[in-house]
């Protein structure tokens, strides 16, 4: 019977918890102010960006639209996949529930808010996966809440996007190495195999 | 080996069975058991065993030669090869970052990691009849180590996906283990062994989960970047399996009584024909009953052992390293499950003979299923954390008791059908993770609520599974004469002809030891058989 009352209460437990959940994590992305921060990304060079090796410049400034900017504390600035990264892939999805949006996972810099206008030169760090981005900023409050945002693309995010090329994570090294052991699995089998059959036929002989 | 019943030891995919009529830890022989004891002086082992020298006693702890030797080796080689296949879902979210993959492409390599272990599993049972478990053994785990290393070289979806199929073949160790088992230890204990050495090496889908994220982020540490580290980190993998194939090769015996290749076969074994073995599995509509069965509780588990831990990094937020935590939990269930499963099968068997172990396994599949659904639909991590756990258990233990029926639907195939129920698991998997997991049209948690609904509905079908002399689920035992017979039932896998020849007295004296399966009430009205001759083997 006591360990039917432990479930029981396990199990109310968990659905408090559950429901607690549900009530605190309600910020929505909808709720932010668009466009408050004017954001402008250029990347170093023409064509596909190489991770590890270009660079963008990214700048950033209180747009003449911004209403909440006293709130604003800090800037934080991240990498962003542009819609076409995200189609069939469930783990870049962009979701209203600020908690819940995976659309920015690359932080770039974390800045304090300054009225002026910022700039910083960003190389693209070697665990980019291959894309297509753009660059948004957060204006982040004191309470570690977003309140507004600007980003360097349209509503829509397909103009001003750039695609960036991952490395391959293959090196000449770790193929040798590969290539060694490898072998060496297949010819270890064939010496015992070979060797004991071998010994079959000398005791056989015998 | 030469003194064994007939259709033993030699035919084609013999030996893979997973139990036979278990009493537990049986241990000592009764007054009633004609077992030749080992004063046998040609015999000097560290544990007794019966008349071929199989062992009659499971010592866990012990690594005599050659049988609890034996036992370690086969279940630590299965294992090693359940850390390789599954070895990439935990680093999923990373290498889906480096080769550009989308969901369609990580379910696809999902579906290929598990493929490539149908056919080698039914190849694997030949491999052992002809060059030993041993080999079997080694061949699989140092064939598949250069598949493993090759992942350095991936670049792509594609070559991903190639790499991952071929890993997969080394499951096919499951059957050389059981196989290895099966000739080491004794009919009246081989289903606690099988389930042990079942269960612990299944448990290797949930080690991985913790292993290769640690690996990983050790390699990190060094300096390496994301896209490296986890290359690097299959080496682990393929380390252990050439390590366990050359500990194998070295310490492994084949037989209680040596190698085969240098053993003399004295006598004549008398080798099944493997096509008429084959035509009695395929005819047998129970076989096909238990491939479905089987494909949705092993299917479902090797399935949650490619997406679970990736579906708690999604939807939880967690690190890598805590949904390989969660994950590995899932797998690490095994080491008590199993074997559970399997006892609760003979418990019920004990009760209520053959109905007992169909309901038993018709129960703990259904309720697993059920806490699938329940999983999918958490939204919590708690919840889903408890779901999980308890889903485990049913799942698991459902297939230690699929093995507790198993080897009542055939003698004379009795190899092949546990070939092809393992088999069954692969395939349901592989459908499984076709279905649900490998396009965007489903949510990995809509997934899971769904592969549990399928799998309650495909649990029903072991209603069918009917016995005439020990009745199904819903049906009584026939009340004919001849048909409420075991060795009416075995007797009928053999021809005329075969029968004169007496070709079929192993199936009739393991038909005896069936009587078992009539369930306490029966056996108390029944006078009950003496048990003739040395235990039913398998």
């Amino acid at each position: 019977m006591s360990i039917y009352k432990i479930i029981l209460a396990s199990f109310l437990i968990c659905l408090v918890i559950q429901l607690s959940h549900g009530a605190t994590k309600e910020r929505l992305f909808s709720d932010l102010e668009k466009g408050a921060l004017e954001v402008t990304a250029k990347p170093s060079r023409q064509g596909v960006l190489d991770a590890g090796i270009d660079k963008l410049s990214i700048t950033w400034k209180l747009s003449s639209t911004a209403k909440k900017q006293a709130n604003f504390t800090t800037i934080k600035v991240k990498l962003c996949y542009a819609p076409v990264s995200q189609v069939d892939r469930p783990w870049r999805k962009t979701e209203n529930e600020l908690f819940k949006d995976k659309t920015c996972p690359h932080k770039i810099i974390t800045r304090a808010y300054n009225k002026s206008s910022q700039s910083f030169k960003y190389t693209l760090e070697r665990d980019i996966p291959t894309g297509t981005y753009f660059v948004r900023a957060y204006a982040v409050d004191a309470k570690d809440h977003e309140v507004a945002f600007g980003q360097s693309t349209n509503e829509a995010k397909t103009t001003n996007v750039f695609s960036v090329q991952a490395i391959s994570g293959r090196h000449k090294s770790l193929d040798i190495a590969s290539i060694c052991f490898s072998v060496f699995s297949v010819l270890a089998l064939l010496v015992f195999f070979v060797n004991e059959k071998r010994k079959a036929k000398l005791e056989q002989s015998k | 080996m030469a003194s064994n019943e007939d259709g033993s030891i030699g035919s084609s995919l013999h030996g893979v069975t997973a139990r036979e009529q278990v009493f537990s830890f049986s241990v000592e022989d009764g007054p009633s058991s004609q077992a030749i004891r080992s004063d046998d002086p040609t015999a000097k082992f560290a544990i007794p065993v019966d008349s071929e020298h199989r062992a009659k006693v499971f010592k866990p702890l012990s690594f005599a030669k050659p049988h609890m030797r034996a036992f370690h080796l086969g279940w630590i080689s299965f294992f090693t090869c359940f850390i390789s296949t599954f070895a990439a879902a935990p680093l999923v979210p990373v290498i889906r970052d480096n080769l550009d993959l989308t969901k369609t492409d990580i379910g696809n390599a999902g579906v290929a990691s598990v493929s490539g272990a149908i056919f080698s599993r039914l190849a694997m049972g030949a491999v052992c009849d002809l060059l030993g478990a041993r080999y079997g053994t080694a061949f699989s785990l140092m064939l598949s180590a250069p598949a493993v290393f090759s992942m350095s070289f991936v670049s792509d979806a594609v070559s991903y996906l190639a790499v991952r199929f071929m890993i997969g073949f080394c499951l096919a160790t499951f059957v050389s283990c059981q196989y290895w088992t099966s000739v080491m230890f004794t009919g009246k204990i081989i289903g606690l062994v099988n389930g042990c050495a079942g269960g612990w090496g299944d448990m290797g889908g949930g080690v991985t989960q913790l292993l290769m994220p640690m690996v990983y982020h050790v390699i990190k540490l060094t300096g390496a970047t994301p896209f490296t580290a986890w290359r690097f980190a299959f080496f682990i993998p393929g380390f252990l399996q050439i390590i366990m194939g050359i500990l194998v090769l070295t310490l492994g015996q084949d037989l209680p009584d040596g190698n085969l290749s240098t053993l003399q076969k004295s006598g004549q074994v008398s080798k099944d024909k493997f096509s008429k073995v084959f035509w009695f599995a395929v005819k047998n509509y129970r076989t096909w009953i238990l491939f479905v069965l089987y494909g949705f509780s092993m299917g479902v588990e090797l399935t949650i052992n490619n997406v679970i831990s990736g579906y708690f990094y999604d939807r939880f937020h967690l690190t890598l390293h805590t949904a390989g935590i969660i994950a590995a939990s899932f797998g690490m269930a095994n080491f008590f499950a199993r074997p559970f499963g399997g006892y609760a099968s003979d418990v019920a068997a004990r009760l209520f003979g053959m109905r007992g172990r169909l309901w038993t396994l018709w129960i703990l599949q259904t309720v697993g299923a059920l806490f699938c659904i329940w999983l999918g639909r958490a939204s919590s991590l708690p919840i889903a954390i408890l779901a999980m756990m308890l889903f485990s258990i049913g799942t698991q233990a459902a297939c230690g008791a699929l093995f507790g029926v198993a080897p009542f639907v055939s003698r004379r195939s009795l190899g092949l059908i546990s070939g092809l129920t393992g088999a069954g698991g692969n395939f349901g998997s592989g459908v499984t993770q076709l279905l649900f997991f490998s396009s965007s049209r489903f949510s990995t948690a809509e997934g899971l609520s769904l592969m549990g609904v399928m799998a309650v509905v495909c649990t029903f079908p072991v209603a069918f599974i009917h016995f005439p002399q020990w009745g199904s689920m819903f049906l009584r035992p026939s009340q004919h004469e001849e048909r409420s017979k075991e060795e009416h039932y075995y007797g009928g896998e053999w021809t005329k002809e075969e029968k004169s020849l007496g070709l079929h007295e192993g199936s009739i004296k393991f038909a005896e030891n069936s009587r078992s399966e009539r369930g306490r009430k029966a056996m108390l009205a029944d006078i009950p058989s003496p048990e003739t001759g040395t235990p039913a083997h398998v």
